[in-house]
């Protein structure tokens, strides 16, 4: 019998896939972007994110089990579903990329000035290939380990309760310099990753649990980030938040124990666990998608050839400034995608009812 | 192919004779003849196999007393089992069976009574509280040994034989109706399925037969515990007992299970509880002490408070080695001096523990070779790794702290996440019997929480482990 992934573990795949280094960068933006008290706005990104989940859920409904490949498939050519899955395979590939080259080269910052960061890109793509190539099912096994290893770090702002307080999130809302349009769309990114909730059908159980568990995944991002954000703007003053790079991880290094203090680069190298479960995930749907193109290619082969593409394509930026823009750019495709696919495959899927209902 | 299937071949329908016999089992200097010519009688068989006493006063005594025409009387009686193909023959006798030949008919009679070790308490798995009787190289004593704690019909077993020259037999056991029979299936088919000419023991037989032999962490549990075997069974597991090995193979198995002890059970559920905690402590600790003393002292120095600092400064001050060269030095040497004692009568071994640990462990300080906290950092994490109950899992984990402590050498902390990476990465693609290995942590089950991470009380842990897959997951509950 095929083993099925229990809806326990797609939310949590889907909240390891969203979670990551935006997670330390998103006081900034809500600041940046949003002004004063700019974490208030996390309330409409949720509201987009549940709208992005709906379509995923429509999908689900309509397509009644069957993987969005074989929707497509069904009804429109090669010749347009070809290029537009090389496009999707490279676009994930890519996103995957630059999200572990932003982790080494922060790692980089931290730690080993001297040290090339493709000798650290190379090491975690070998520990990404050794993933990917397992399956789904022990990807989302590792990754319910990883998310245990991983969620702990939330109970940290314990920690600062004693240096938060309320006077510094002011009366004031969305005041300040503000940018909603583009900050908007960088916020949003740090949604991104439970599009990969429309690859995972053909795998899980009930259409009914696997939404459910996809909402609940996206609830879980949402509410860490809430987290992190009142006590950033709790923490910190508006103008402090904006200067800062990674406002989280400088919250992170005030940790002291008695044994042991400027702990953020241990803590940041938690953060490895949810890049490399990105990393793994959109290598996972590449695969995937370029297995349509070549269905007789070795699996392996296929990770194989995704990850060498990432770890070409990672030399490209040679500074942290631009492997930001990049990965801001295609975070900005991977919106598109995150909404303009499901509303590709509903299109289609009513398009094969009616026909259907015609016969 | 085995012998007697080579014989089966050549000669299949050959009649059973004492040449033959004689023949076959020829340059056998160990190999007895007795022969009462009077009565035309003669007897084959292994001395070492069969108990004396019970020979003289069951087999041979009563031919004495009688006349050459009541032997065919005499071997009527129901222990002499005639014997018709000369392949039976030899294997009768190779497995402690005496051989009767009288005239044209040959009989095989049990007597088979070797002198064993006595039921002793496990020197690996010993407990404070609980029964201490252990498995012994017999595989019926301990067949009986799990018998005398399971008094069901319920309780099956599988006679199978394995290894082409040894013929060892195997007995798998299973609880019906407990059990879910794939794995019985599934256990029987591999240790059928074993080619090889010999095989000694469990722990070797479990390499022949689990999912995947190459894999540092062990997939089944073996135990030299007969309560820990028939607890096993009762949580739906399937065992397998080799005659000749004290080490009893259960299955499937979680990676957590191998961190519970018996007296976990046998003490009150905080004491237990706790105890299981401190074994998970002991785990986290044994990865990450020297890793993380290696990647502080190498890359990440602002990481230690001000007070700490002087004194590491000051004993790392006289150490002319790199970190990463200092630990591996010294977590060599904890390994031979471990290996050491455990190839030494008991009473040098402790002198070479003292010896090794106080001697060495302070010179080594005084000469400048090591830094005292790396010292303390080894040890404990020694003493640590000792703390999990299962001697292969202990001995597998403190091999995988050899490539943490190198990687985080090299890359400090990020090294050392990666390689806990890579040991999450590879513990989840493990199975046993083609169940996850990380089950209940992943899988999630957190109803089996209770028994793994913690020991609840026993009214919470109504229901079997969900990695045995039982049919009848409810423990009070019976099919009759």
């Amino acid at each position: 019998m095929m083993e099925k992934l229990h809806p326990f573990h797609v939310s949590i795949m889907i909240y390891m896939n969203q979670s990551g280094v935006i997670a330390l960068i998103l006081p900034r933006l809500f600041a940046s972007n949003y002004g004063y008290n700019g974490w208030l706005s996390l309330a409409f990104f949720f509201a987009v994110s549940i709208l992005n989940i709906y379509l995923i859920s429509l999908v689900y409904h309509y397509g009644q089990g069957r993987s969005i490949f074989e929707i497509l498939e069904a009804s429109l050519p090669k010749f347009f579903l070809f290029p537009l899955y090389v496009l999707l395979a490279a676009l994930w590939t890519l996103i995957g990329c630059f999200a572990a080259k932003q982790f080494v080269f922060i790692f980089q910052m931290l730690d080993f000035p001297t040290t090339h960061p493709m000798l650290l890109k190379l090491l975690l793509d070998i520990l990404a290939f050794s993933l990917v190539i397992k399956g789904i099912y022990s990807i989302s096994k590792a990754t319910t380990v990883f998310f245990w290893l991983f969620v702990w770090m939330h109970l940290l702002v314990i920690y600062f309760f004693g240096e938060f307080q309320w006077v510094r999130l002011t009366s004031f809302v969305f005041q300040g310099e503000t940018d909603f349009v583009q900050g908007g769309f960088d916020i949003y990114s740090a949604f991104l990753g439970l599009e990969i909730a429309l690859l995972l059908l053909p795998y899980a159980e009930k259409n009914k649990k696997l939404t459910r568990a996809v909402y609940i995944g996206n609830l879980m991002s949402v509410l860490a980030y809430l987290v992190v954000s009142v006590i950033s703007f709790g923490v910190y003053s508006l103008e402090q938040l904006k200067r800062q790079q990674y406002p989280v991880l400088d919250l992170l290094s005030y940790i002291k124990l008695p044994f042991i203090e400027r702990m953020e680069n241990l803590l940041f190298a938690f953060i490895l666990f949810p890049v490399l479960v990105s990393v793994v995930l959109y290598t996972w749907a590449s695969v995937l998608a370029l297995k349509r193109i070549a269905p007789k290619a070795d699996t392996n082969w296929l990770a194989f050839a995704a990850l060498a593409f990432s770890f070409g394509a990672a030399w490209v930026p040679d500074v942290i400034s631009e492997v930001e823009m990049l990965l801001k750019y295609f975070s900005y495709a991977e919106e598109g995608i995150a909404f303009g696919l499901p509303l590709l495959l509903i299109i289609v899927l009513l398009f094969q009812r009616k026909g259907h209902t015609h016969a | 192919m085995n012998d007697s299937g080579r014989q089966e071949n050549k000669e299949p329908n050959m009649q059973p004779s004492m040449e033959y016999a004689m023949a076959e089992l020829r340059n056998c200097a160990d190999l007895n003849h007795l022969k009462l010519p009077e009565i035309g009688v003669d007897f084959v068989y292994f001395g070492h196999f069969i108990g004396s006493q019970e020979f003289t006063r069951e087999i041979s005594e009563p031919f004495t007393h009688i006349r050459a025409d009541e032997v065919d009387q005499l071997l009527k009686r129901t222990i002499y089992k005639p014997i018709t193909e000369s392949q039976s023959l030899i294997k009768a006798i190779l497995s402690g069976e005496v051989a009767v030949f009288h005239g044209s008919n040959t009989y095989s009679v049990k007597a088979y009574d070797p002198k064993s070790r006595a039921i002793e308490e496990s020197q690996t798995e010993s407990v404070i509280v609980g029964p201490h009787d252990g498995f012994v190289e017999e595989v019926e004593v301990n067949v009986s040994l799990i018998r005398r704690r399971v008094k069901s019909s319920h309780l099956k077993v599988i006679k199978l034989e394995i290894g082409e020259l040894t013929k060892n037999h195997v007995y798998v056991m299973y609880i019906n109706d407990v059990v879910n029979m794939e794995h019985v299936n599934e256990l029987v088919h591999r240790i059928s399925g074993v080619e090889m000419d010999a095989v000694f023991d469990g722990n070797m037989l479990v390499q022949y037969i689990e999912d995947n032999p190459n894999s540092i962490f062990p997939l089944f549990i073996s135990t030299e515990r007969p309560d820990t075997a028939a607890s096993m069974l009762a949580e739906g597991k399937v065992i397998a007992i080799l005659n000749g090995s004290p080490s009893v193979i259960c299955a499937p198995a979680s990676f957590f299970e191998f961190f519970s002890s018996p007296d976990d059970y046998y003490q009150r559920w905080p004491v237990g509880s706790a105890l299981r905690l401190l074994r998970l402590f002991a785990l986290f600790m044994t990865l990450t002490l020297t890793p993380i003393y290696v990647s502080v002292t190498t890359f990440h120095y602002e990481m230690v408070p001000e007070t700490l600092l002087l004194s590491l400064a000051q004993s790392r001050s006289r150490v002319p080695f790199p970190p990463l060269f200092e630990a591996i030095l010294m977590e060599i040497t904890i390994e031979l001096l471990r290996e050491a004692g455990a190839r030494l009568p008991t009473k040098i071994g402790q002198t070479i523990g003292i010896v090794g640990g106080i001697v060495i462990g302070q010179a080594a300080v005084q000469a400048g070779i090591t830094s005292n906290i790396l010292i303390i950092a080894v040890a404990s994490s020694a003493i640590a790794s000792f703390v999990i109950p299962s001697y292969i899992m202990s001995s597998c984990i403190r091999l995988v702290r050899f490539p943490l402590i190198i990687l985080a050498g090299l890359l400090g902390n990020f090294g050392f996440m990666l390689g806990i990476g890579f040991i999450i990465v590879h513990l989840a693609g493990l199975t046993s019997l083609k169940n996850s290995y990380l089950t209940p942590l992943a899988p999630s089950n957190l109803k089996d929480w209770g028994d793994i991470f913690i020991r609840a009380p026993f009214s919470m842990l109504k229901k079997r482990p969900f990695v045995n897959q039982s049919p009848n997951p409810v423990r009070n509950k019976m099919r009759k």
